[in-house]
């Protein structure tokens, strides 16, 4: 059996409110909040980057295990904020975390799903017994540009899942994944920020992959809404995964939990795993967990979870790291974000 | 064997737009040859003092660069100690006379740092520090200044005594038309200027200035004699000292140079210490044993060590690095120069009376370089 | 910028500081910053005392006036030191108040 051995999350401190980015450009703050269903989101200081917050994940992770740093033999980081074009995360993040020389790095970059597909390649490679233990994150500082739609809900933080086949904390019961080519969100190389296709973005994209992995999970592990006590989704904004859940037919206590999205916006390649990260906490043993992501180009990966007894050694996280917050204001928001 | 200084010349010190290093080491040199009465051919060496022509101006070498530049076909050295560049070349020109291997030296000091903006010269300072210093985003007034709240945290230095250090040496600058500010400044104005590091504002820290000075020393004339020449060192870094409320290397030095000089601090009439920062004259105050720890911020606030107030000992009378200026690697030769020239009786306004015994104390970077030197005439 | 190999060989002092607690011994707020840092100002400069002995001096992050003491305890983390345009980024040691 393969599954979860620990996690780790990291959500920087600072928040920008919705309302003064949209005072900023003459626009109504009732509307904006209330057509994304967020009030503010979560902004990274000017000195942290994807590092930086991959590696508060990874040592919040390391800490909650009971694993030496030497045990990992695989370290995947999905973002789509690498410092680097060229140059991997994945080692920068290991040396410092002091792993050794035997693993395998790689950096991922899918959009919003870079960090769920480290997930799955990850649990292949514990599944075939190539490793024993890997870790998986997924960590973003996202950018947007100033005025554009994603200005309102582009946000920032990391997640770590170590992977490994004992003393487990949730076991993978099924995984699977679905893609196509859905050019709904793109940055050509060299661009600084990322450009979409409007409205575009939703049934066509989001709505079709989350559905799509959606509908081939519960076929392969033959299950429906009913079975399972939580569910999470990629959470570009408030109503996307309300709308998604209810056309799969799960019910709002399934989903409330791993709505992270309304407290701090969507942290891109962390949104899903962070949002599974709310739910662990609150989790009991013997709870199913069905988690869908979502990156635009497009695709969207698939899982379904089961907690086991040693789920109650965890020690809860979440909640903490959005609670513990400092609000900045728009012009320190762009400060912080570089754009000033 | 005695050493003595037989000349001694310094430029003015400035924002000097128009004038080279070159123009500054000739007009120190050919003043301090006229003022020792000597020519060139008396001379058998020339030490080179300087910190920042390398970083900011790409040119090292400066030893034979400036032996050319004076016609001085002769052994040249430079010697660096970041801001201790000038007292360390005096202590390596002693001796190398004690030693028998010349009898009559030049010891210039020269910096050009007007050329750059400010950002970029502070940059360049920071080499004086350490690599985590550097990294920390940490400045020389912001190393300081945690040495200031040390201070007023452990003895209760006040920001208004800090202030007073800054306003006597402006007042004793006004009176050396060699030095770069000729401004009187007030414990308010100095304390409402812009903040730097805090607690330091911008007119409790030394300038960024051009010049030169040069001493011309010989063991075959008699003159104001060099009794004691003192070096010490302590960590690179300032958090690896054991204290931060005194620079040990100063203490070291001034023990040592006291001992060997055969006098205390009670016998000094003159002294010439490293004011990069107000607090630095404070430390300086008590590491040379003037007075106790933790007493001289106040001393110095009611005149103790002012020109016309004192009834002991004047600090500072050439207005020291705040008031005159500190263009690095002269600063510690200048500091010689002006002792020299009180115990000889020539400064005129700002003459210390009857001054014999005058002492000069130039620190390199946070603490880590010490020299003292112990002059009487 | 710093040279790739400088930052290569500092990788493991960076990566056995971090996670460290300590104490501030004194610290200063640096307005008037080196190039290199002229975005991040104005800044807190500390040095530390580490529970285990050492001593650092680092930024200090995430702070508020409230965290400006000394005797403020304070964890090391690991942060982007300055930003260097085409070059290496060079990581390193901050600390933040807890």
């Amino acid at each position: 059996m393969i599954g979860i051995v620990s996690y780790g999350t990291y959500i920087p401190r600072y928040r920008v409110k919705l309302s003064d980015i949209a005072l900023a450009w003459n626009k109504n703050p009732e509307e904006i909040v209330g057509s994304l269903g967020i009030a503010e989101k979560s902004v990274p200081s000017i000195d942290e980057d994807a590092v930086t917050i991959a590696i508060e994940a990874a040592r919040s992770a390391l800490a909650a295990s009971a694993l030496s740093p030497e045990s990992i033999e695989g370290l995947f980081v999905g973002s789509e904020s690498h410092p680097y074009a060229v140059n991997p995360t994945s080692t920068i993040v290991g040396e410092l975390l002091g792993i050794g020389n035997n693993y395998l790095a790689a950096d991922l970059e899918f959009a919003c799903k870079a960090g769920t597909a480290g997930m799955q390649a990850v649990a292949g490679l514990i599944e075939a017994k190539h490793i024993q233990y890997g870790l998986a994150i997924g960590t973003d500082t996202a950018q947007s540009k100033p005025h554009d739609a994603l200005e309102y809900t582009s946000a920032s933080a990391g997640v770590a899942y170590i992977l490994g086949s004992n003393h487990l904390i949730a076991n993978l019961l099924a995984y699977t994944s679905y893609s196509s080519d859905t050019p709904d969100f793109w940055r050509r190389d060299g661009i600084r920020y990322p450009s979409h296709a409007g409205r575009f973005t939703g049934e066509p994209a989001y709505f079709a992959h989350v559905v799509g992995a959606s509908k081939l999970l519960m076929e392969k592990a033959k299950i429906q809404p009913s079975d399972v006590s939580y569910c999470v989704f990629h959470m570009p904004n408030g109503k996307f995964p309300r709308e998604v859940a209810k056309r799969l037919g799960f019910m709002k206590e399934q989903l409330a939990p791993s709505l992270t999205v309304d407290a701090i916006g969507n942290p891109y390649s962390a949104s899903s795993m962070l949002g599974l990260a709310a739910v662990l906490d609150i989790a009991k043993p013997g709870q199913k967990i069905f988690i869908v992501s979502y990156g635009s180009g497009a695709g969207s990966d698939a899982f379904l979870w089961e907690t086991t007894k040693e789920i109650l050694k965890r020690k809860p996280m979440v909640q903490e790291q959005i609670d513990d917050k400092t609000y900045i204001d728009y012009v320190q928001y762009l400060k912080q974000t570089h754009k000033l | 064997m005695n050493v003595s200084v037989i000349g001694a010349a310094t430029t003015k010190f400035g924002e000097l737009w128009g004038v080279s290093p070159r123009t500054l080491a000739r007009e120190a040199t050919e003043g301090a040859l006229a003022d020792a009465g000597i020519t060139k051919k008396h001379v058998q060496a020339l030490f080179v003092a300087n910190m920042l022509a390398g970083p900011l101006g790409n040119q090292q070498h400066l030893g034979p660069f400036f032996a050319e530049e004076l016609s001085l076909n002769v052994p040249a050295f430079t010697i660096e100690g970041a801001c201790a560049s000038g007292g360390l070349a005096v202590h390596a020109a002693v001796a190398s006379i004690r030693s028998g291997q010349y009898d009559t030296v030049v010891v210039l000091g020269v910096e050009k740092m007007t050329d750059h903006k400010p950002e970029d010269v502070a940059t360049a300072l920071m080499a004086a520090g350490s690599d985590e210093e550097r990294l920390s985003g940490a400045t020389f007034p912001g190393l300081y200044a945690m040495l200031a709240r040390a201070h007023m945290e452990q003895f209760g230095t006040t920001g208004e005594e800090l202030a007073a250090v800054a306003v006597k040496n402006h007042f004793h600058a006004n009176l050396n038309e060699k030095a770069q500010f000729h401004t009187l400044l007030t414990i308010d104005q100095v304390m409402k200027s812009s903040k730097i590091a805090d607690p330091l504002t911008l007119l409790e820290c030394s300038p960024i200035s051009d010049g030169a000075s040069a001493v011309i020393l010989s063991s075959k004339k008699k003159n104001v004699e060099i009794i004691a020449s003192e070096v010490a060192t302590d960590t690179l870094g300032v958090a690896q000292r054991k204290s931060l409320t005194q620079l040990a290397a100063t203490q070291e030095a001034a023990k040592r140079a006291y001992q060997k000089a055969g006098v205390e601090p009670k016998d000094v009439d003159v002294v010439e210490v490293h004011d990069c920062f107000t607090i630095a004259e404070i430390l300086a105050m008590e590491d040379l044993g003037f007075f106790k720890k933790g007493k001289a911020a106040a001393a110095i606030a009611i005149g103790e060590t002012t020109l016309g107030k004192t009834k002991r000992f004047v600090v500072n009378p050439s207005g020291g690095l705040k008031g005159c200026g500190h263009p690095v690697g002269a600063t510690g030769i200048k500091q010689i120069v002006e002792i020299v020239q009180q115990l000889r009786g020539v400064v005129g306004k700002r003459q210390v009376t009857g001054a014999k015994i005058g002492l000069a104390h130039n620190v390199g970077g946070s603490g880590a370089t010490a020299v003292v030197h112990i002059l009487k005439i | 910028m710093i040279s790739p190999v400088k930052i290569w060989r500092n990788q493991k002092k960076v990566a056995s500081l971090v996670g460290k607690t300590g104490k501030i011994v004194a610290f200063t707020l640096i307005r008037v910053p080196p190039a290199d840092f002229s975005n991040q100002a104005p800044y807190p400069v500390a040095v530390i005392a580490l529970d285990d002995g050492d001593k650092v001096i680092a930024q200090l992050v995430d702070w508020n006036e409230s965290s400006l003491k000394t005797g403020q305890k304070v964890q090391t983390v690991i942060r982007k030191i300055f930003e260097t345009g085409d070059g290496v980024i060079p990581y390193g040691i901050k600390v933040k108040p807890v």
